[in-house]
């Protein structure tokens, strides 16, 4: 067993992890830029570092520094959360070459996944169904439009070495190709420095269907079910639920299988997600695979029982995992609302300052993984979800009934909030009626 | 506001052991290094990978012969020439012999030039790079020598030169001698020029006294790398002798760019490119 873990993240993931750590025995060390240092994060780890200023570069991004923190704190293994440093295989191979554990999967699953247009011609060879699209990088905008001609228009230009939406465009008409794929790539190239692009075909109407993945240093693969993450804006997820309503158990059967197989052709060894769209015909594509524990993780762990992150640092020890596919039992429906710092009546803005005053909901199947505290001080350089707000309940309406119950009594003062927007969508026929679609459209008219 | 508040994990107890492997924690020396321009520390690898140069700030990082040589050479054409000189002390200056055995023990490098042909992007060039970690680059009897037969061969075979300079100037141990190779390297460029072939000079950093005399500043095309200090005395020497205040940039490759005195700054990954392009254009 570790005796102590350096948690290279913060807010309530950092929280999250120390939490379990915490009923493992093991040890943790919070690293803290310099705005970070009373925060949650920093006050419930053992030990707590603070590694540099605000900016991300020079504190949850510095490499050296987390590095160097582990060393003096005599950490033997670094948890890297999500975002961050969490898909950087540079890290890895540092963290490889200081003799620290990094908790996640090895240096090449990152790399090979990170990699877009490779991580889809793995899947091609293992047999995984791809969005249709060109298979080879391009530079070209002449030769560009041709391949996207043969897919057929509305296509999505994508860079190569991208994330994160940016050097991403949809393309509806040939009239526009040219001027969207220069854009897309000057993007690409002034933000990863890379002029390699593929296309895709654009699939309307689609739901964003994931599956969890847990994989071993011993080829064992299994997967803890799907999660549907159709409601977003601005390419963000905002409310995730296992299982999804648009999936049946056959399908459901075939998804997790492909996930595997997924999983499997990169000998993929930690916690990841396998994204897919799903049409409106069941036709469902690898969209990209996810080399970290994600956001939306909890509904999971809520129907499942398992904690992730106790799966992630028993795999990182080199132990067998604890469950077989057999044994996975799903129970009930999972919701989760991320809590936002923003105004969702003007664009949905982020609204840092300080928490005057709050209050989280209780009660059964009502789980919150927050870094809040009254008094906090949301810092304006960071990311705006300031809590998760997760319900567990038998069906999918005793789910939504105690979201809104929830949502209901949380309070929290000081900052605007998108508690009540969720409250709203909670109570909104199309979300009991699973059509994400004009929620979606709702969202868009609201982003400006 | 919360501080002090948590209990400490309670630690589990556990028989179980972390693989020795992983309680060895430590940086390996050299993984990480200090730019001295930005005061960041760097991982060494990106450095390497951003043609020796700090990914924080651009500062140029110092750059052996062979290193360079391969950054500009076609993968494999290098052919070393006049590898077998020998250098005298012809002064019998003190601690000279004992100074040169030093460094070439800690080098492995005989001299501080290397000379020979190669191809660059498909073309035959003659090439010279001059090494900094070789007593600074100091040009004395020998390095002059390989300059000279350099030029000379490269003229006999019809032959482009290319120099990379990179020198603390004539090497004082060997006195006349050395400021006799100004003279010597600068007959032998005209000879060569005579014979309407090219000449490319780039000046890296540092590029200072008596070969900044001679022929650092005699090409055709005269070439420098970005922010690299170029001139011939040291700027504190020129403050006292003129008793006026240096400009704040004076003796960078863009303060000479700006007064005329070089063609183009040119960044190394384009080194390449540059070299070969002109190499064309003159043909």
């Amino acid at each position: 067993m570790f005796d102590k873990i350096l948690i290279a993240n913060r807010g309530e993931i950092a929280v999250r992890i120390i939490r379990t750590c915490r009923e493992m025995g093991i040890r943790t060390v919070a690293v803290c830029s310099d705005v970070d240092k009373n925060s949650l994060h920093a006050q419930l780890a053992d030990e707590s570092v603070c590694i540099g200023p605000y900016r991300a570069k020079d504190s949850y991004l510095n490499m050296e520094r987390i590095l160097s923190a582990a060393i003096q704190t005599h950490s033997q293994a670094i948890h890297p959360g999500f975002g961050f440093l969490s898909e950087n295989s540079k890290f890895v191979k540092l963290c490889g070459k200081c003799g620290i554990k990094f908790i996640g999967p090895d240096q090449s699953c990152i790399e090979k996944m990170g990699d877009k247009l490779e991580a889809r011609n793995i899947m091609i060879a293992a047999g995984v169904p791809v969005i249709p699209g060109t298979n080879n990088p391009i530079k070209n905008a002449k030769q560009a439009f041709e391949l996207a001609k043969e897919i057929g228009f509305p296509v999505i230009v994508k860079a190569v070495h991208g994330g994160g939406g940016k050097g991403m465009r949809i393309v509806m008409d040939a009239s526009e190709f040219d001027t969207m794929f220069e854009t897309a790539k000057k993007e690409s190239k002034n933000a990863f420095d890379s002029e390699e692009m593929y296309i895709e075909k654009y699939l309307t109407n689609t739901r964003h269907i994931e599956f969890q993945i847990l994989g071993d240093s011993f080829g064992n693969v299994i997967h803890l079910g799907e999660r549907d993450c159709s409601i977003q804006k601005r390419n963000q997820k905002m409310i995730e639920e296992t299982p999804s309503v648009a999936i049946n158990e056959e399908l459901r059967q075939k998804m997790g299988d492909t996930a595997v197989k997924a999983a499997k052709a990169v000998n993929y060894n930690s916690a990841g997600t396998i994204e897919f769209l799903l049409d409106e015909n069941y036709n469902y594509y690898f969209m990209e695979m996810n080399t970290r524990i994600q956001v939306e993780h909890p509904v999971t762990e809520m129907v499942t029982g398992t904690d992730l992150i106790k799966e992630m640092i028993n795999i990182s020890l080199g132990k067998e995992l604890s469950l077989k596919q057999e044994d996975v039992v799903f129970s009930g429906h999972a919701i989760e609302c991320r809590i936002n710092a923003e105004d969702p009546d003007n664009c949905f803005m982020p609204c840092p300052g300080t928490i005057t005053d709050m209050h989280f909901p209780g009660g059964n199947g009502i789980r919150i993984d927050s870094a809040l505290f009254r008094g906090y001080e949301i810092p304006a350089c960071y990311d705006s979800m300031i809590a998760k707000l997760i319900v567990h309940g038998r069906t999918r309406e005793d789910a939504i009934n105690k979201m809104r119950s929830a949502l209901g009594e949380m309070v929290i003062q000081g900052v605007k909030t998108n508690i009540d927007f969720h409250y709203a969508v909670m109570s909104e026929k199309e979300f009991a009626d699973g059509d994400f679609e004009k929620i979606n459209e709702s969202l868009k008219e609201r982003c400006c | 506001m919360l501080q002090g508040m948590f209990k400490k994990t309670l630690k589990a107890k556990s028989n179980e052991k972390v693989k020795d492997s992983i309680q060895k924690s430590q940086i390996p020396n050299g993984l990480f290094k200090k730019c001295p321009s930005c005061d960041q520390i760097v991982y060494a690898e990106d450095i390497i990978s951003n043609y020796y140069s700090c990914p924080n700030c651009d500062n140029y990082f110092r750059i052996g012969a062979k290193t360079r040589i391969n950054m500009v050479a076609d993968k494999g054409s290098f052919k070393e020439w006049d590898n077998n000189l020998e250098t005298k002390d012809p002064l019998s200056f003190p601690g000279y012999q004992k100074k040169l055995a030093n460094f070439k023990s800690a080098t492995h490098i005989d001299e501080a030039i290397i000379t020979g042909e190669c191809l660059i992007r498909e073309q035959a060039v003659a090439i010279g790079v001059m090494e900094s970690e070789f007593l600074m680059g100091s040009m004395g009897s020998i390095v002059g020598e390989k300059i000279t037969r350099l030029i000379e061969k490269a003229t006999e075979l019809k032959l482009p030169v290319v120099i990379f300079c990179c020198s603390g100037g004539a090497r004082m141990q060997e006195g006349i001698f050395s400021l006799m190779q100004m003279a010597k390297t600068s007959q032998a460029l005209k000879r060569h020029s005579e014979e309407g072939n090219l000449y490319i000079s780039i000046l890296t950093d540092p590029t200072t006294g008596g070969v900044t005399a001679s022929f650092a500043m005699l090409g055709d095309v005269i070439l420098a790398e970005p922010g690299a200090l170029i001139g011939f005395a040291g700027p504190r020497v020129i403050e006292q002798t003129i008793k006026q205040k240096l400009p704040k940039d004076f003796q960078t490759s863009e303060f000479l760019l700006e007064h005329g005195f070089i063609d183009r700054i040119v960044k190394r990954n384009q080194m390449r490119k540059t070299i070969s392009f002109l190499i064309r254009s003159s043909k």
